[in-house]
């Protein structure tokens, strides 16, 4: 990708389309993969991977996370988790609001927890909340 | 600005490879290699060998440098490690603790 010459307000952290990191990624702040990375990643902050990137995590933990590119392995996140039309994505995905658009492939699993209405919930175990899935 | 940036609230333990260059403002534990430049900032910890095409070094770097253009030490740097480049400046002000190949 040839990247015009930016700022880096917006962007803490970039992995350029050249780079390649296997290790762990972890801290604070924003992170936007154009490359290939191979291990875990916890963010405080958001994630993007960018249409051409490769991510293969045993796990991701971030605010949000924006997939454009090709992604094998779990995403947590504590807001929203968008797959973008180019987004290839296998593993499962675990969020407060989860996007697909239209394009993008994925294989896995969408935990997306929310309130059912009480009439439709579990009210009998005095506890009325739904989840998209069972598992925690 | 660089194509690769290691923000400064960000830790990466592990191996980076990239053939352009890189700037380091936050923590790297592990191996760093580019073919450019590597730039390490004022508050970035490396402790890494790396290697590279030049290495400016304003943070911490702990870890055996190979350059194949040259290797500047600023003003505020704080080396240990050995470095090998044709090409090396040590600003006043920069800590060094190690041994300087100039292959000559």
């Amino acid at each position: 990708m040839a990247q015009a010459r930016t700022t880096n307000r917006g962007s803490d952290a970039r992995i350029g389309s050249t780079a390649r990191i296997r290790g762990r990624i972890h801290g604070d702040g924003d992170l936007v993969v154009e490359g290939q990375v191979e291990g875990a990643v916890a963010l405080r902050g958001d994630l993007t991977i960018a249409e051409g990137a490769m991510v293969s995590s045993e796990g991701i933990e971030a605010t949000s996370v924006t997939i454009a590119g090709a992604l094998e392995g779990d995403t947590l996140a504590s807001g929203a988790v968008r797959l973008a039309a180019s987004a290839r994505v296998r593993g499962n995905i675990r969020a407060t609001a989860i996007v697909i658009d239209e394009g993008a492939r994925f294989s896995g699993r969408l935990d997306c927890e929310f309130d059912l209405p009480t009439e439709l919930g579990g009210v009998s175990r005095g506890e009325p909340r739904g989840r998209a899935s069972t598992r925690r | 600005m660089a194509s690769t940036v290691i923000g400064a609230g960000i830790t990466i333990e592990g191996e980076i490879t990239t053939e352009e260059d890189i700037v380091v403002a936050g923590t790297v534990r592990g191996k760093l290699s580019a073919k450019e430049a590597v730039t390490i900032e004022s508050g970035a910890t490396v402790e890494a060998d790396v290697q590279s095409g030049s290495l400016a070094v304003a943070g911490t770097l702990t870890g055996n440098v190979t350059a194949g253009d040259r290797v500047d030490l600023q003003s505020g740097a704080r080396v240990v490690g050995n470095v090998k480049a044709a090409r090396v400046t040590i600003a006043d002000g920069a800590q060094f603790k190690g041994n300087v190949d100039m292959d000559v």
